[in-house]
């Protein structure tokens, strides 16, 4: 700098000779490209990340500050920031997922303020640009029932209510900043206090008396002479609805205090009396709120019903009148049970009003809203709780649908096929022309879902936990399709592909099984995975519970495959029922996670109907007490195609591949040793054991995976105070028990694998596991660890081999996490709940999805990409040498001929 | 003989010793679902061990009968199964319930002869049994033509291995000896002549081979 202030001053030729003599500098450091990592041209191709907060709890505008934004606050214990024009999150804080993460209260003013967990609290605030923490106090309440407490900011002082019922009221404020006690707390009168109570701040409104002669008290908590307003319920409320009046505050941080009384009245709290509310609520379940406008205050109120659609109102409060240019009634709009989280006018130069309204949905979705119900931007916060996901294939394109059903017809003249020849080569042709039109750009457009030759791109179904499914675009993120089922719990939900889309004329057909939220009982949903419509049984609730359900492995005459339900009174259930004569040698194991009891069922037509017959029972934990911590199954995608491993010497080692093999990791209680973990690897089949291992004085985890003959669990040690990975891995031995291509009977083996172990030391917290498959199994197995520090490794399985050759050196026994082994670079993931591996076309390739608060894609190669060329793989150059060495050859022969030819003649 | 057989027990003993805390009894009622009256079991027998360590079972089960084997031969013409419940007591707990199965075509192949398989827990608790049938050299069709037929159970102990722990003790002496090793002085080298130098051989070579390569011998044309 110092340099270039210099050679200004002097004169404007020194300036323009001084810019010659820096030229070719500027151009040398133009050419090249700063890289900071290693990879960093990689970011994001092959991965997406997309960031969530969770179901919102409180939002408020942040109008302080220059770029606006929206703060909130939700049930997952997240606190972030949203950019009021795009929605996306520009900072975030997520706290514990206990109860001391738990916010309690937010307050916007200059500097965030959050109150968060439960007795201690933590008073913290928070600078709203950047998300810095500025300040933070912490606030122990001498009172044992705290779960009634309220919180509110006033005047830069915490305000802290904590009703005593049937005695008091006790009122505590807080200097905002220090936490310092301002006049103790003071105790108001309130015998009558019941728990129909709500805060309308300053006042804390009840209903209290007896049925017939109800009184609305309300008590501003914060005056300094005690006030209480007393009206009988009777003058708001008909009589015959008192019965059950329903409270309830006005929502949205409503400036003037006020509540909902019974359906439809509101009353709002004024120089210390009620008043009526010129206005009603346009519907019971409205939601609605006070806000400043451009003439005073209005009152804003949004519903959904089935004949007006999502509708938004709103009405002056002073003079009753309709506000017309905010009102809105839209019967597209999806917006189920819309509740209003912050809404924010201003005054434009017309004397009109410009709203922005955040709106939360009952399924989690939040919606930024205009005035007139234009929507700005949603966010689909029921992704942070995702509870199952599928990977789907896409139908193959069309051209390419009519060449395989060419092949696909058996019968048929020769003429016919003569003529059916004929007409997809015509076709092949068109689509030729097209594409030299230069057409085929339209087809790559990502509305175009078509299998890719690699089967790369996919679409991932994802249920979640709010009954929400989307259907996501694996290659882009981009949600394709949603579907929300009020009444759908994915607590314990499965998806199962019936039919893929690799055979046309039958669409693809995709079927989530889970419970009715209110009943628990069995809720069915089979849709199209590709757009997302409901088709054949669509919803379809039953009125028992399921125990356990499967996809019966040959598919009907229409190429579907089959659900096969057991119920809980052992009944079973085929969809659809024409399929029941396929149930044949099926067989079903149900667990019970409390008691570690686990049972095994024989399926069976029987001419009539699917029966099923209790055929084991084992009792895993022993006779005391005991629970099922994770169990892990094969992947249904996993396709074994190596009998076995070729040892140092040249020697195979039999692998013992049972595809029936389930491993329960279950947690018991000794009385000698305490915990005790029992890894049991069992044959839901046959009911036999192949493998056991137990680990004394260990507390379980919920993670296991198994895949081929690997399986790997992980615990704590509770000798060592540390975590451990324990793997396990059956073998037949050196030489092989069946014939080769002889199919495995769980049934005809008696024989006992030869079980291996070894135990590592994690060096983390995981909080996730599963192992990524490939389509044939022969590229190399990596293990995949989400752990809480937001990174998800990837380790090999050759690191955590239970069977060791004498010959190779010991291993460490603290497995190594180097930095290079993490999936999401620095893209940290918060809270990773599940990771989800499928394979793709590539052998090479396993696509990973991180489900958890962030939804994290990419694609991982465990034995790198020996299949695929690499991205900067140089075609040109290759052309160039091959044609030049095709000339050369033929020039040379040509004047050898010629040279041959001259010789020949001397 | 007897000597061989006292020392084949106590390496058992020994062995087995590892795996469990302490030693107790063990007592199985086995029971099935042919032949049975009002009941869907009745009794097949017993297995009872006075020491799990020694894995040493009494087992007293009764004969089947001419109508044993014709419900098993009713079960066997569906293809159906042949289930066994058993009631497992050890001095911790009493008549836990574990339910396993054969298929009844495969048991009446066998001649009646089965392996059962006890797993049991490092304190002694059985979590499962498996039922198989044993590999027998008959002929798959066997006739029952008299009236008592013995049953050829053969029971076996299996345990619960405590798991490995993580191998530190043997990763600190191998550091520990790489340690000592250093300390006394380089690490003896005993890689080949070749395996040592290659990097300087390889590089003459290639030297030698173009200079070579370069000026062509005349003795070429002398052959001419």
């Amino acid at each position: 700098m110092g340099v270039l202030s210099s050679n200004l001053k002097p004169s404007f030729l020194g300036l323009l000779k001084f810019l010659n003599n820096m030229n070719w500098f500027i151009v040398f450091f133009s050419l090249i490209n700063i890289s900071v990592c290693i990879y960093e041209d990689q970011i994001g191709k092959f991965d997406w990340r997309q960031t969530y907060v969770g179901r919102i709890k409180f939002a408020q505008f942040d109008t302080v500050s220059t770029a606006k934004k929206i703060i909130v606050a939700t049930e997952e214990n997240v606190l972030a920031a949203l950019n009021l024009k795009t929605g996306q999150v520009v900072w975030r804080h997520v706290f514990e997922t206990a109860s001391t993460g738990n916010i309690q209260l937010l307050h916007v003013g200059e500097k965030v303020t959050t109150v968060t967990g439960s007795n201690p609290y933590l008073v913290r605030g928070w600078d709203s640009n950047t998300g810095v923490l500025i300040w933070e106090w912490s606030l122990t309440v001498q009172n044992d029932l705290t779960e009634y407490s309220q919180w509110w900011v006033q005047n830069n002082m915490l305000v802290h209510v904590l009703p005593v019922f049937g005695s008091h009221i006790e009122v505590t404020m807080y200097n905002l900043l220090t936490g310092s006690n301002r006049g103790a707390s003071s105790m108001l009168p309130a015998i009558w206090t019941n728990e129909r109570c709500i805060l309308t701040a300053p006042h804390y409104t009840c209903i209290s008396g007896p049925l017939e002669s109800q009184l609305l008290l309300s008590i501003d908590v914060t005056s300094n002479a005690v006030k209480i307003i007393s009206k009988p319920l009777t003058d708001y409320v008909d009589i015959q609805q008192t019965v059950s009046v329903n409270l309830r505050p006005l929502g949205g941080n409503s400036i003037i205090p006020g509540f909902v009384l019974g359906n439809d009245k509101i009353v709002f709290i004024r120089d210390n009396n009620f008043e009526k509310s010129k206005v009603q609520l346009g519907d019971k379940s409205a939601s609605a709120t006070v806000v400043d406008g451009a003439n005073g205050h209005i009152l804003v109120q949004t519903w959904m019903d089935d004949v007006t659609g999502f509708t938004l109102t709103a009405d002056s409060v002073s003079t009753g009148k309709e506000v017309t240019d905010i009102y809105c009634s839209d019967k597209t709009l999806n917006i189920p049970k819309p509740e209003l989280l912050a809404v924010m006018c201003t005054r434009t130069s017309r004397e009109q009003n410009a709203c922005r309204l955040l709106i939360n949905a009952a399924d989690d979705a939040v919606h930024l809203m205009q005035q007139g119900g234009r929507a700005l931007w949603a966010r689909e916060e029921a992704l942070s709780r995702a509870r199952a996901v599928e990977f789907v294939e896409l139908p193959v394109s069309d051209t390419d649908a009519a060449l395989e059903s060419e092949f696909d017809q058996k019968e048929g003249s020769v003429w016919s096929a003569f003529a059916r020849r004929l007409l997809t080569q015509y076709q092949q042709l068109q689509n030729l022309i097209r594409s030299l039109q230069g057409e085929s750009a339209v087809q790559k457009t990502p509305s175009s879902l078509v299998r890719d030759y690699f089967n790369l791109h996919r679409i991932i179904v994802i249920v979640t936990d709010a009954g929400k499914i989307f259907g996501i675009d694996n290659l882009s993120g981009e949600i394709l399709w949603r579907r929300y089922e009020a009444g759908l719990s994915a607590q314990s939900a499965s998806v199962f592909t019936r039919r893929s889309a690799r055979t046309p004329p039958h669409h693809a057909h995709l079927s989530v099984v889970a419970t009715q939220r209110d009943t628990g009982n069995g809720f069915i949903l089979s849709l199209n995975p590709i757009t997302g419509e409901l088709i054949d049984e669509g919803k379809l609730i039953l009125n028992v519970r399921l125990l356990q359900c499967m996809m019966l492995h040959v598919p009907d005459s229409e190429k579907l495959h089959a659900l096969v339900l057991l119920d809980e009174k052992e009944n079973v259930l085929v969809l659809p029922s024409s399929a029941a004569p396929l149930v044949e040698d099926v067989y079903m194991y149900v667990a019970e996670k409390d008691t570690a009891k686990v049972q095994g069922y024989s399926l069976r037509f029987d001419g009539k109907g699917v029966r099923a017959q209790r055929t084991w029972a084992a009792r895993l934990g022993g006779a005391g007490a005991a629970r099922v911590a994770a169990t892990a199954t094969r992947s249904r995608l996993e396709h074994v195609r190596a009998p076995g491993r070729a040892l140092a010497d040249r020697s195979v080692l039999y692998k013992y591949s049972n595809p029936n093999l389930v491993l329960f990791v279950v947690e018991r209680l000794d009385p000698l040793y305490k915990e005790e973990v029992v890894a049991v690897a069992l044959d839901v089949v046959s009911g036999a054991l192949a493998g056991a291992a137990a680990h004394r004085r260990a507390r379980a985890l919920p993670l296991a995976a198994h895949a081929d003959n690997c399986f790997v669990y992980l615990y704590r040690s509770e000798k060592h105070r540390r975590l451990e990975l324990a793997t396990m891995e059956l073998y037949e031995g050196k030489e092989r028990w069946l014939e080769p291509g002889v199919p495995f009977s769980s049934l005809e083996s008696n024989q006992v694998p030869i079980v291996e172990h070894q135990a590592f030391i994690l060096p983390a917290t995981p909080t996730a596991a599963a192992f990524t498959i490939t389509e044939r199994s022969l590229t190399d197995r990596h293990v995949l660890l989400g752990l809480s520090s937001g990174a998800v490794v990837e380790l090999p399985w050759a690191y955590l081999e239970a069977r060791r050759d004498e010959s190779l050196p010991v291993a460490a026994p603290e497995l190594p996490l180097p930095a290079d082994a993490t999936l999401n670079y620095n893209r940290t993931l918060q809270r990773v709940s599940a990771l989800h591996a499928a394979p793709a076309g590539l052998e090479s390739t396993s696509l990973v999805l991180v489900t958890g608060l962030d939804l994290f894609y990419t694609r991982v190669a465990p034995s790198k990409t020996f299949d695929l060329l690499k991205d900067d793989f140089d075609y040109y150059l290759i052309t160039i040498v091959l044609s030049a060495l095709i000339v050369a050859t033929y020039s040379t022969k040509y004047f050898a001929s010629r040279k041959m030819l001259k010789q020949a003649w001397k | 003989m007897k000597m061989f057989t006292i020392i084949f027990f106590s390496i058992n003993v020994l062995q087995n010793a590892i795996c469990l805390d302490y030693d107790g009894w063990l007592n199985i009622k086995v029971e099935h679902t042919l032949n049975c009256k009002y009941e869907e079991y009745c009794a097949r027998g017993s297995i009872s061990l006075k020491s799990i360590r020694t894995g040493i079972p009494v087992i007293d089960q009764i004969n089947f009968n001419d109508g044993h084997i014709n419900e098993l031969k009713e079960i066997a013409k569906v293809d159906g199964i042949y289930a066994l419940r058993t009631l497992v007591s050890t001095a911790e707990s009493k008549d836990v319930e574990i339910i396993s199965f054969v298929r009844a075509k495969r048991f009446l192949e066998s001649g009646l002869s089965d392996i059962i398989r006890a797993w049991v827990l490092p304190n002694g608790e059985v979590i499962a049994l498996s039922l198989q049938v044993a590999n027998t050299s008959q002929p798959k069709n066997i006739e029952y033509k008299s009236s008592e037929y013995k049953l050829n159970s053969t029971f076996y102990i299996r345990h619960v291995d405590p798991a490995p722990l993580p191998d530190t003790a043997s990763y600190i002496q191998k550091l520990e000896r790489e340690k000592e090793a250093r300390e006394k002085g380089e690490l003896k080298d005993n890689r080949s002549f070749l395996a040592k130098y290659w990097m300087y051989i390889v590089p003459i070579a290639i030297f030698v081979m173009i200079s070579g390569a370069a000026n062509p011998e005349p003795a070429a044309q002398a052959a001419r």
